[in-house]
């Protein structure tokens, strides 16, 4: 075997190689649908104002200095039943520590949200999104529910999608009360 | 009588103005939507998904229009909040450059090989040797003279 085919030989397999790797981690590694990566990551939450279900005027602002859960909800999401007592029972331990609980209604009617808060007895900060989903979409939400965990400098640490477990919120909240 | 024609020929093209305009916007928000992603169900665009965010999207998008964006501007909206995943072709550019040229790249090195072997073939097959005679040959010769 010559020297230029020797050259090209490995050149080849070096290339057959490095595509199957690369196919590899395409599709078993880098592809998970249900991570979708959020752009909103170590960014400064985006401020928004709403009006929660019972008239109170709110806004992200007022809430610098303290850890904020922002939680996205809709009373026809499966989900959002499983994480809701798990939501008002963080809420109930440390709501007086400082933490804020926010759950975002989105693209539901009030009636039905009204009824989900009936039915769960949801007691924290509850409001619903515009018709036009503005704050949902500022948070590139992608489903119901989702969570993002806002720290006490205003800045998105994380961002669960699905039901968001006692455990996260535990932890989340430990290194910011 | 001729001011009463003209009065409602008027408002005819005040109407059809009206309908022909908001024809075209809906036309550029399914433009628009077509080339962003449904974030709830990935495998469609947000112009073919009735999802509520697709749903919430489109009426951002006519929103963002009214306010005089242009595509460019709506679809970097978008991308700053969801991240670059959201649209449907991504960038030109990183490795997304990369895997866009790749396969051009891979084509005109094959093509660029392969005509390098059949030049490279065409030659052998003349058959012209322009290596130094060896000491053998050299010797055959001088051999091959002598008897001549």
């Amino acid at each position: 075997m010559t020297m230029n085919r020797k050259l090209y030989f490995l050149l080849g397999i070096s290339f057959t190689v490095g595509l199957v790797i690369v196919l590899i981690y395409g599709l078993f590694y880098s592809s998970r649908p249900g991570e979708i990566p959020s752009a909103q990551l170590q960014k400064t939450a985006k401020s928004f104002q709403a009006t929660t279900f019972d008239g109170q005027a709110i806004s992200l602002e007022q809430f610098r200095g303290q850890p904020v859960i922002l939680n996205f909800w809709a009373s026809w999401c499966v989900s959002c039943r499983q994480e809701a007592h798990i939501i008002e029972a963080a809420w109930q331990q440390y709501g007086d520590e400082g933490a804020v609980f926010i759950g975002i209604a989105i693209n539901d009617t009030r009636e039905a949200s009204l009824g989900f808060i009936r039915r769960y007895g949801k007691t924290y900060l509850l409001a619903p999104d515009d018709k036009t989903g503005t704050i949902s979409l500022d948070y590139g939400v992608t489903a119901v529910p989702e969570t993002f965990l806002i720290d006490k400098t205003g800045v998105i640490t994380e961002k669960v999608l699905g039901a968001i477990s006692r455990k996260t919120i535990d932890s989340f909240l430990s290194g910011q009360l | 009588m001729n001011t009463r024609k003209l009065v409602l020929f008027l408002i005819g093209i005040g109407f059809s103005g009206l309908l022909f305009g908001s024809e075209d916007m809906e036309n550029r928000v399914r433009e628009i939507a077509h080339k962003l992603r449904c974030p709830t169900c990935q495998a469609m665009s947000v112009k073919e998904s009735d999802a509520g965010l697709s749903l919430n999207m489109k009426q951002r998008i006519r929103e963002l229009l009214e306010e005089g964006k242009s595509e460019d501007e709506i679809l970097q909206f978008f991308e700053e909040r969801y991240g670059e995943w959201i649209l449907r072709s991504p960038k030109k550019e990183g490795i997304s450059l990369l895997l866009w040229t790749l396969p051009g790249l891979i084509i005109l090195v094959t093509i660029l090989i392969l005509i390098k072997y059949l030049w490279k073939k065409s030659r052998d097959t003349v058959g012209i040797d322009t290596s130094p005679l060896s000491k053998a040959e050299l010797r055959q010769i001088e051999n091959d003279l002598k008897q001549l």
